[in-house]
């Protein structure tokens, strides 16, 4: 047997058949070949990635500990806990910011055993740049995904210690890994003349210990659920998970619902709903409550005037806009010209994506 | 050896006509979506797993949509000019991809047995192959590995793989080259069952 036939085989065991949601990714096509909408949603036929797997996770573990923390926090003002007072807002001329709107950077990392890169020490990379975007009202949300590998102009900055880093034509995410919260703070806000209010910075893989040291969060499913992808399989009924198989249940696509994002978007609520609960029974255990707060400060980090009653409202908005209401864009891009692995912002559509936002 | 992956255009409307009436009428394009997006996710579940190729695929028709001004409309199969464009998509998750390599080397054959996909037709030197196959394919260079398996998967021929990669013919050739002396290595040197095939 030849290496490309034992190739082939391997092939045909990978594979996997189209599934019937494969439909929604025609009518995706047929809604771009409709012409042109209104606002940003114009610039769809343009964007590249969208990373829907990515970004509803990051959108449930942020929100997650985002919700789970200002409860505790609130109660006991341990806020000072996660506030760290090296990330500071960018200094000088800034973006003004429209009446009443909320806007957070949201950066996750991913230390995950996996990535040897991690392992060896170099820092922490950011793996996810997100803005939520709560315009007055709090009717909607709209998350902006900031492709990693968008190559981008990024301001001067200083690090944590001080230390300043020049101005650069880089990788997105190199703001963050070289200068830490506050430089991927100032480059987000150079690139979309957005004011972002607050900055928060969690780490992927603290998700589950963070759901752990809350003592596991309770839901109640309709059905049994099984999805080797997101490797879960749960009975059906009220029960309690633990961090990993509420990660788990986040993440599940393909074994509940009709596999859209909103039907994730929705369970990814539910979940925050009853972290929300869980943390507001835990400010009566103080072991508990210790324990989770050790966590929280291992695993979260925010700006020191992203005080407890904010997070709050905007874990309580992220919370109740509807599922159909939460917004996930990608900032349009294509192939860098440079350097086909790279990507380069669609100057015209990130301008109408940013302007659309800056306005309400 | 069943490539199957493919479908050859009929006798129906060439997909270049398809192209062409999508200029004036947007909504033509969506017949190569009917033609197209059940190969080309198949081919992405290869490699990156089902979970990322449903919105790959979506992405790759609203990349080729927005490009269609651009195609060469001498080339009356557009089979290369998408998977060029599922290529270059596929090749921003790399993370993913070595990832689903490196899980081969953990699946045990129950694993595989109790998978609803159920293709286990492939067999006992498939599976036995299996680990090092994975490893080779990791420590392939992305782009021989992207030729290796548009060969090997997708079932182009060595020009319609050059037009998908925008390289000459000849590149794709060393390229493949390369990549097979890396299997062929990988399986030699653990696989004994490779000399009575």
């Amino acid at each position: 047997m030849d290496d490309l036939t034992t190739l082939r085989d391997l092939g045909r065991d990978l594979e996997h058949e189209p599934p019937a949601t494969l439909a929604h990714q025609r009518r995706r096509l047929l809604d771009a070949a409709s012409g042109p909408r209104r606002t940003f949603r114009a610039v769809r036929p343009l964007r590249v990635t969208r990373g829907w797997a990515a970004l509803g996770l990051a959108a449930a573990v942020t929100a997650a500990a985002a919700v789970a923390v200002p409860v505790v926090f609130r109660t006991y003002g341990f806020q000072a806990a996660v506030g760290d007072p090296s990330v500071t807002a960018p200094r000088g001329e800034r973006p003004p910011g429209a009446e009443e709107t909320l806007d957070i950077l949201f950066v996750g990392t991913d230390s995950e055993a996996l990535n040897p890169r991690h392992r060896a020490g170099t820092g922490a990379r950011s793996d996810t740049m997100l803005l939520i975007h709560l315009p007055a009202g709090r009717k909607k949300a709209t998350v902006v995904s900031f492709p990693r590998d968008s190559i981008v102009r990024i301001p001067s900055c200083e690090t944590p210690g001080g230390k300043p880093v020049p101005a650069r034509t880089d990788m997105i995410n190199s703001a963050y890994g070289k200068g830490g919260l506050s430089c991927a703070w100032k480059t987000v806000e150079s690139l979309t003349g957005i004011r972002v209010d607050h900055a928060m910075e969690t780490d992927f893989s603290g998700f589950a210990k963070l759901v752990d040291a809350l003592g596991g969060v309770e839901v109640t499913l309709p059905r049994a659920v099984y999805d080797r992808k997101a490797k879960v399989r749960l009975p059906a009924g009220r029960q309690t998970l633990n961090g990993a198989a509420a990660l788990g249940y986040a993440r599940v696509r393909y074994a509940l619902g009709d596999g859209s994002d909103l039907m994730r978007v929705g369970r990814q609520q539910q979940l925050m709903g009853a972290l929300v609960k869980k943390a507001e029974k835990l400010t009566g255990e103080p072991a508990k409550l210790m324990s989770f707060l050790d966590e929280a400060r291992r695993w979260v980090r925010t700006d020191p005037g992203f005080d407890a009653e904010t997070m709050l409202a905007v874990a309580e908005s992220l919370r109740k806009v509807g599922p159909g209401e939460v917004e996930f864009v990608t900032v349009p891009v294509h192939p860098h010209p440079e350097d086909r692995n790279r990507l380069q912002w669609d100057a015209r559509g990130a301008e109408r994506l940013f302007a659309g936002l800056r306005k309400k | 050896m069943v490539p199957a992956m493919t479908a050859p255009p009929t006798a129906r409307s060439l997909d270049s006509d398809l192209v062409r009436e999508s200029l004036t009428r947007p909504e033509a394009f969506s017949a190569l979506f009917d033609r197209y997006a059940a190969m080309l996710y198949r081919y992405v579940s290869r490699r990156l797993g089902p979970e990322i190729a449903e919105d790959l695929v979506g992405e790759t028709f609203l990349v080729a949509f927005a490009r269609r001004k651009n195609y060469d409309l001498a080339c009356e199969d557009a089979r290369p000019w998408l998977f060029g464009i599922v290529t270059r998509l596929v090749s921003r998750h790399r993370r993913a991809e070595a990832a689903r390599y490196r899980s081969l080397l953990r699946t045990t054959p129950e694993d595989v047995v109790e998978s609803p996909a159920d293709r286990v037709a492939a067999g006992v030197t498939a599976q036995a192959s299996r680990p090092a196959l994975a490893r080779a394919l990791a420590g392939i260079a992305a782009r021989d590995r992207d030729v290796l398996l548009l060969v090997a998967w997708s079932d182009l021929s060595y020009e319609e793989v050059a037009r998908a990669l925008d390289i000459p013919v000849g590149t794709v050739r060393s390229r493949l080259n390369r990549a097979r002396r890396k299997l062929r290595a990988a399986l030699g040197d653990t696989n004994p069952l490779h000399e009575e095939a």
